[in-house]
This record gives C-alpha cells, sequence and structure tokens, in this order.
C-alpha cells in the first residue's frame, strides 16, 4: 500500500463504529473512503457484495478467491471489518460465518453509483457567472504559494541559511504546526524543526496535506467543533471538479470555518469579490484520488510544486553513493541537505555524496533510513524509473539502500512494536493453529515455538478466532 | 536483524494499482432486444450498465471507460462521443444540459448524459430499412473500435507517464505493471456471427498480442466465436440463465480487473465450441476442406479446385462431395479405389504439382 493513505487510514481506524455509521451517511463520504483507503482486493470483495441480497458465507467467498491468495482475502477482510464496512456474523455451530455489507455504507455506496437521493454531498455548484480570473493555472499558482509557505516556514528553521523573504503562512497555521510537534520555539541545537517535521517534509505532498488536514481535525474536536462534520466535508471536497466555484450556501456553521482554514492551507480559494463561493484547488480534488493516479493522470501534484521542474521526479542517485538533484527549489535543496552532502550547486542541478556522516546527521536529528529511502524513490527520476522498469530491477540502487539502512542500524539495535503476547497454550495443536492464523493474516511479529508463545501487533482477529476454535 | 537483508523491500517500489480501461460493446441489435423485452428491456439493461460502469470509475481514481455500440449495420461510439465534423477537430465536450445536480458525482454524471445522449441519437437515426435489410450487428467493427481506442489509450497514457519512455515498448509489454490496463467487455444479445468470422477472429489475435482479455456477457443467443474470442485472450465467458440478474453477475464476475483476477477464480466454460466458418458461404461447420497453401476453409471442394482465396490448383484426389467424416470400414473401400495412400490426408486437398 502506498505511504500516503497509511496515516489517514489509521487515523480513521482509530474512529468510534457510531461515527462511522455517520460519515457514510453521505454518499460522497462512502465513495471516497472507498476509493482512497481499501486495497484493491477489497474494493473487489466491496463491489461483488453491494448488490447481493443476502450475506454471503465465507466459504464461498473463499471459494471465489485462489487458494495463494488467502493472504490478500484476509487482509481485505480484515480492513473492511476495521473500517466498518462489512459485518461477518459471528461464528456458531448452526450458521456458517457470512459476511455482507453494512447498511449505512452499502445504502450510501449504492446512491453515489445511481445518483438520487436529496443528500447534496457532491457540491453545490454556484450558479452566478464565474469570475473571469480564476482559472485552473491560478489556483494552482494560489495553492502551490500557500503550500509552499508552509513547507518554507517549517524548513526555514533548519538553520541553513534558506530563510525565505516570503511572507509565510498564517498565525493560525503556525500555532497548528506548533501544536503537532512540527516546530517548536525554543530554538535548541537541532534548530525549530523537529522529528514529526522532519518526517512531514519528506513526504508526498497528498500525504502532507492528509497529516496537516488529520492535525487540524484533531485540534478541531477540542474547539468543539464535530469531526464527522468536518470529514465529510474534506470527503466531499475531494469530489470536487478542479476550476468550477461552488456555492457555500448548504454549508453548516462549523464547515464553514472549516473553508476559511482550508483557504489558509491552499485547499481551497474564496473570491474576494464572491464571498458565498469557493473554488477547490488540485490539492483539494485530489485528496482522495491514490498515488498511481497522482503520478500520472492528475498531473501529479509535485509537478506543480516543484517549480520550474518539468517532471515530478528530479533525483538521480548512483551506486557510487553520489546524487543528483534537477532542481533550483530552494525547499528541495534543503531536505535534500538534510540527508546529503551537498557539494555543487548549479543554475539548474545540485549533485552531492550521500555519506555516513550525512546520514548520521539525519538520524540524530529522528529521520529514519525508510524515511531518507522512500523520499529518494518517491522522488526518483523518471530515467532511474524508466531503467528499472526495463531491467525489471528496484529503482533505487540496492547498495546504497542497504548502505543507508545499514547505517541507521549500527546505532540502533533495538526497535519496538506495540502488541500482544499470546502464551500459555494448551497444546501443541492450539499454538500451532494460532500462530498460523496470525501469519496469515499478517500480524505475527515474532514466535518462540520451544516456549509456545508468540507475539502480534494486532489481536481483534486473532481473539476472535480463539473464541471461535473455542466453540469448536 | 534479518530485516536488513530482506530483499523483498526492493519490491516497494511497485505503488498502488495500476489503472484500468474497459471498453465495453454493446450490441444494439433492434432485433435482438425486441426479442428480449419481456426479461430485460434495453433501457433497464443500460440502467444496469451504467451502474457498473460507476462501480468501475470509483475504484480508481484513473480509470477509464468507453462505450462502442455494434449496432445493425456501423458500429458507433457512445462514450466518448464522436467528433462531429472532421477528424482533425479536438473532442469537445460539450454537455449543455444542466448538470449541477449536487446528489450525483459529477464524472458519472457526464458519462451517464453522454451516452444516454448519443445511444438515443443512434436509435432516431436508425430507420426501418436498416432494420428490415439485417438481423444481425457489427460485432468485428464494434471490436475493431475498441482495439484501435485501447491501442491509443495506452499510448497516450505512456506518453504521459513519462515522456521519454518510448510508447512502442508500452505496447510490447503490457505485463509491465506501470501501464495501463484494458480490457474489453461484450455484453452480447445476437445469435449467428458467421459471415464475419474472419475479421472476429482478426481481432481475436489482435486482442490476444496486445493482452487484452475479451470477455462476454451473453444475454441471448450463441455464437461460436465469441467463445473462442474470450477462449483465446483468457477472458471470461458467461451465458445468463436469467438475465434479471445482470447487474450482481457484472459485479461480481466482471468488475474485477487483471490486478485482481490474479487473487480470484475466474468462471470459466467448460465446453468451447471451436468449430469454424467456411470462407465460402459463411457456414459454421464441423469437418471441411482447407486449402494446404493459404489454410482458407471451405465446406465443400471449391469450383473446379481452385482455391477462392489464393486461386491455387488444388488436387482433389478422387474426392467425392463428401467430407470424410467416414467409418473406418468406409476408409479402408476407399483407400482400394483412391489415389491417395495416406487416409489422415485424404481430407486435404493437395496442390496440383
Amino acid at each position: 500500500m502506498s505511504l500516503p493513505s497509511l496515516s489517514s487510514r489509521e487515523y480513521l481506524e482509530r474512529l468510534p463504529g457510531t461515527t462511522f455509521r455517520r460519515l457514510y451517511q453521505q454518499p460522497s463520504t462512502a465513495l471516497a473512503i472507498f476509493r482512497r483507503m481499501l486495497p484493491h482486493l477489497a474494493k473487489t470483495f466491496a463491489m461483488a457484495l453491494l448488490y447481493m441480497t443476502k450475506p454471503l458465507p465465507l466459504a464461498d467467498l473463499d471459494l471465489w478467491v485462489r487458494p495463494g491468495s488467502k493472504r490478500q482475502r484476509d487482509e481485505a477482510l480484515s480492513l473492511l471489518n476495521r473500517l466498518h464496512m462489512v459485518t461477518i456474523t459471528a461464528p456458531s455451530r448452526d450458521d456458517p460465518q457470512a459476511v455482507s455489507l453494512t447498511k449505512a455504507f452499502s445504502s450510501s455506496l449504492r446512491l453515489a453509483l445511481t445518483g438520487g437521493g436529496d443528500h447534496q454531498s457532491f457540491g453545490v455548484p454556484a450558479n452566478d457567472l464565474e469570475t473571469a480570473n480564476v482559472d485552473v493555472q491560478f489556483l494552482d499558482d494560489f495553492a502551490r504559494a500557500q503550500w509552499e509557505g508552509i513547507l518554507h516556514y517549517i524548513v526555514s528553521n533548519v538553520g541553513d541559511g534558506m530563510r525565505q523573504a516570503g511572507e509565510g503562512p498564517t498565525a493560525g497555521v503556525k500555532q497548528l504546526l506548533e501544536a503537532g510537534h512540527m516546530v517548536t520555539r525554543q530554538k535548541r541545537s537541532g534548530g525549530g524543526i523537529t522529528q514529526a517535521g522532519f518526517s512531514f517534509l519528506l513526504q508526498e505532498v497528498n500525504a502532507q496535506v492528509w497529516t496537516l488536514l488529520l492535525l487540524w481535525i484533531e485540534n478541531a474536536e477540542k474547539m468543539g467543533m464535530d469531526s464527522v462534520e468536518v470529514l465529510s466535508f474534506l470527503f466531499m471536497l475531494g469530489s470536487l471538479e478542479l476550476g468550477r466555484a461552488y456555492s457555500t450556501t448548504i454549508l453548516t456553521a462549523s464547515q464553514k470555518e472549516m473553508l476559511t482554514h482550508l483557504v489558509d492551507f491552499g485547499l481551497a480559494y474564496i473570491p474576494p469579490s464572491t464571498p458565498n463561493q469557493f473554488f477547490p484547488t488540485r490539492l483539494a480534488t485530489t485528496l482522495t484520488s491514490d498515488a498511481s493516479a497522482l503520478r500520472s493522470v492528475a498531473a501529479g501534484f509535485d509537478n506543480a510544486l516543484s517549480a520550474g521542474a518539468g517532471t515530478a521526479g528530479f533525483i538521480i542517485i548512483e551506486t557510487n553513493y553520489r546524487l543528483y538533484a534537477y532542481t533550483s527549489s530552494p525547499l528541495q535543496i534543503a531536505v535534500l541537505s538534510l540527508f546529503t552532502k551537498l557539494t555543487t550547486r548549479y543554475p539548474n542541478m545540485v549533485s552531492g555524496r550521500i555519506t555516513r556522516e550525512s546520514i548520521y546527521r539525519a538520524i540524530s536529528h529522528g529521520i529514519t533510513s525508510e524515511q531518507v529511502i522512500s523520499y529518494l524513490s518517491t522522488h526518483a527520476h523518471p530515467q532511474l524509473l524508466k531503467v528499472a522498469t526495463a531491467k525489471g530491477a528496484p529503482v533505487l540502487p540496492p547498495t546504497v539502500v542497504d548502505q543507508i539502512r545499514l547505517w541507521q542500524i549500527e546505532n540502533e539495535r533495538m526497535k519496538a512494536t506495540p502488541g500482544f503476547l499470546f502464551k500459555d497454550f494448551e497444546s501443541q495443536k492450539e499454538y500451532d493453529g494460532c500462530v498460523k492464523y496470525a501469519d496469515e493474516i499478517g500480524v505475527l511479529v515474532w514466535k518462540n515455538d520451544g516456549k509456545r508463545m508468540f507475539f502480534v501487533n494486532r489481536m481483534e482477529q486473532l481473539r476472535d478466532y480463539i473464541k471461535s476454535r473455542k466453540v469448536k | 536483524m534479518d530485516s536488513v537483508d530482506a530483499t523483498e523491500h526492493y519490491d516497494t517500489t511497485i505503488q498502488g494499482v495500476p489503472p484500468s480501461l474497459l471498453v465495453i460493446v454493446l450490441d444494439t441489435n433492434p432485433h435482438a432486444w425486441a426479442l428480449l423485452s419481456p426479461t430485460l428491456p434495453l433501457s433497464k439493461a443500460i440502467a444496469n450498465i451504467l451502474v457498473f460502469i460507476n462501480a468501475h470509475l470509483a475504484a480508481n481514481h484513473a480509470n477509464q471507460v468507453a462505450v462502442v455500440a455494434s449496432h445493425c449495420h456501423r458500429a458507433v461510439w457512445l462514450y466518448p462521443r464522436a467528433p462531429s465534423s472532421s477528424e482533425d477537430v479536438e473532442m469537445t465536450d460539450q454537455t449543455p444540459p444542466d448538470l449541477n445536480d449536487a446528489n450525483k458525482y459529477r464524472p458519472f454524471a457526464l458519462i451517464e448524459d453522454s451516452l444516454l445522449a448519443s445511444l438515443r441519437d443512434l436509435i432516431a437515426t436508425t430507420t426501418e430499412d436498416d432494420i428490415a435489410t439485417t438481423n444481425t450487428t457489427q460485432m468485428a467493427g464494434a471490436l475493431t473500435l475498441a482495439l484501435s481506442y485501447i491501442n491509443r489509450a495506452t499510448v497516450n497514457f505512456s506518453d504521459a507517464d513519462s515522456s521519454s519512455k518510448t510508447a512502442s515498448t508500452a505496447i510490447e509489454n503490457p505485463e509491465n505493471t506501470s501501464s495501463l490496463q484494458s480490457r474489453i467487455l461484450v455484453v452480447s444479445v445476437s445469435g449467428d456471427l458467421a459471415h464475419q468470422y474472419i475479421p472476429i477472429m482478426n481481432t481475436t489475435f489482435a486482442a490476444q498480442r496486445l493482452r487484452v482479455p475479451i470477455d462476454i456477457l451473453k444475454l441471448a443467443g450463441d455464437t461460436v466465436f465469441l467463445q473462442q474470442a474470450s477462449d483465446t485472450t483468457k477472458g471470461i465467458y458467461m451465458q445468463l440463465s436469467n438475465p434479471q440478474g445482470l447487474l450482481q453477475y457484472l459485479m461480481m464476475a466482471f468488475l474485477p480487473d487483471q490486478t485482481s483476477r490474479k487473487h480470484l477464480v475466474p468462471p470459466t466454460q467448460q465446453v468451447v465450441d471451436f468449430r469454424a466458418a467456411c470462407f465460402c458461404h459463411r457456414r459454421v461447420v464441423d469437418v471441411g476442406f482447407v486449402c494446404s497453401i493459404c489454410l482458407s476453409i471451405f465446406c465443400s471442394p471449391p469450383e473446379g479446385a481452385i482455391c477462392l482465396t489464393c486461386s491455387t490448383h488444388l488436387a482433389l484426389g478422387d474426392y467425392g462431395a463428401k467430407p470424410a467424416v467416414v467409418a473406418r470400414k468406409k476408409k479402408k473401400k476407399r483407400r482400394i479405389n483412391g489415389a491417395m495412400e495416406t487416409p489422415s490426408g485424404s481430407a486435404t486437398p493437395a496442390p496440383v504439382e
């Protein structure tokens, strides 16, 4: 799964079931969560179940899935379950387990597919004449200016003399960044930027937007705003069309208030002449599309952000750890300098090396090797991608990737995984069954066959499984 | 420590799922739909297909769809609509009607509106003469349109994806995970397509080469060649016993794209009818005569033993009008009379000298 959906999905998974029921009231939300949060196989399952009149017995579902793909099946089902999209009947002696979509979700998704109803959740377009100066180009520029302002504000605290003369984000955004521990006011040796800030910088734009929005939502909850309203508004934004004006008349009060914040983030634009209209920008309309769509069809927002560079990727890295980045954006250079020893700067390119010291420095700032690697691979130059697809090889040179990991591990010998330990099994058979199941659903972290103990990072499904064994 | 050299981490570069293009070939043969109307009227079928299209588009932001109608005399684009005047004109998505319905996702509304409008156009322009003169459908033409559209979409996609990658590599390596995954779904209601045997088989082989599966959803009638098309291209063939449940069949069997089909057991047809049609009378034959030079098939030996396709003079031996479905005993008798010595070769006319 791609990185960006993780943070938002984790947030959603934490929500209680009642919140989901209310979220799924809106067809646009149901559609957006369906499109954005599910792995491919889960979407297939959901669609197959959508118009089924009776619950589908799990045994039948197993027949449909190839035996080799049991793991994917279990992952898909478990995620559907966690997002409260399906209900699986409890195992019992009389009835076999069956799966069906939850009522709220299925009726909303059907409404989304067929149209109709009176939910107005796909945005009411404004019928007034559109203001002439608002075109797609203008919106892109506006969104870029706002978003880069925020990023510059975070980066400029690194203290590399990269401070920009721009006006920077509004006070509200600054407060938000501090509340989210992205930056701190205390200027200590490491500068004002924190580990969270670094990992934020290294993400794709789409993931950054989500991170910031989730942060904002958490804050909004404290201010007494309803997270359901806020979330449905976000998901609605994702279904709007770029370059069209929408009316603010049907929005609730808190959604209207939210809109002003979204303008600060660059997600929406309100023309000064007509304050009851708003234009979603590309940042907003791509909220619910996934990574592959962003890179190709929706003209990846990186395009818009990496000013000047025509393509999404700009980094070439060689097996001898040399790095060439075709960029002139101070922001990108500042990010690169976090983990690279930059040596030369040309008008359209910087070059440098990845060294042990530079990676150490990054790690001491709290950046992990995975973050560095994922940053490099998401911003890899098309040439690297082309060679990689032609040869069927990985995008980044394996030597470099391994070495970056090894440099990190030199310092970090221990890794913590929160989870649950299962022990004291009655019989070897019971132990074997549970371990096998845990492995199949992909939650097994560690096991010791001799002591009959194993460790998992998620236990809801396993608990049900053990219960169902007890029943038998 | 074992996370260090875990080589599966190299695979993490493949992110997400490649977008897929679904081309629907809708058989709009008026005769067949008239027969089908008591169980499943066209309007209802269209409504079901629209929901199916929306479901396909809902699965991924980058998914695309195209619909071709295979009508009685011609194949027509339903979506995207064909350019109105000359072919140089850029396609215009001029949809003046009011689409400002906030209760419908706008892309869905656009497609529905355009598809219905062009379908109405198609029906309005169909004259009684058109219907009276034929009772079949231009399936071969529609499939050809679909394949050329897929070709263009693939080239466009790989261009947009990375300008440096040449289009030809994208077409030759459709297994390439990042390229557009295309498939064709034929919603077929007509029966006999024997007169289009050659073009249909040609498109089938072209699709096989492009690795485009052709899925067949058979609402009524039965055609040998569409069965063969889906079998050759590893598509899904399904004959619906009760067409009322069309939507559920669509959602369950035909919605999964190539990526999810890797994980699913596809519905299969047990028996594939591999019969061919003869080139002379377009009859479906069990046993026929094959030109040994150009492999043309004939239901009876052609006039004067000259192949109708390549004009080669063929030696028929002393072959009678009856094809060689003969019992073993009879064969022995024939061999005594006949000049041909090999019993198996006797059915194939050999070229003269």
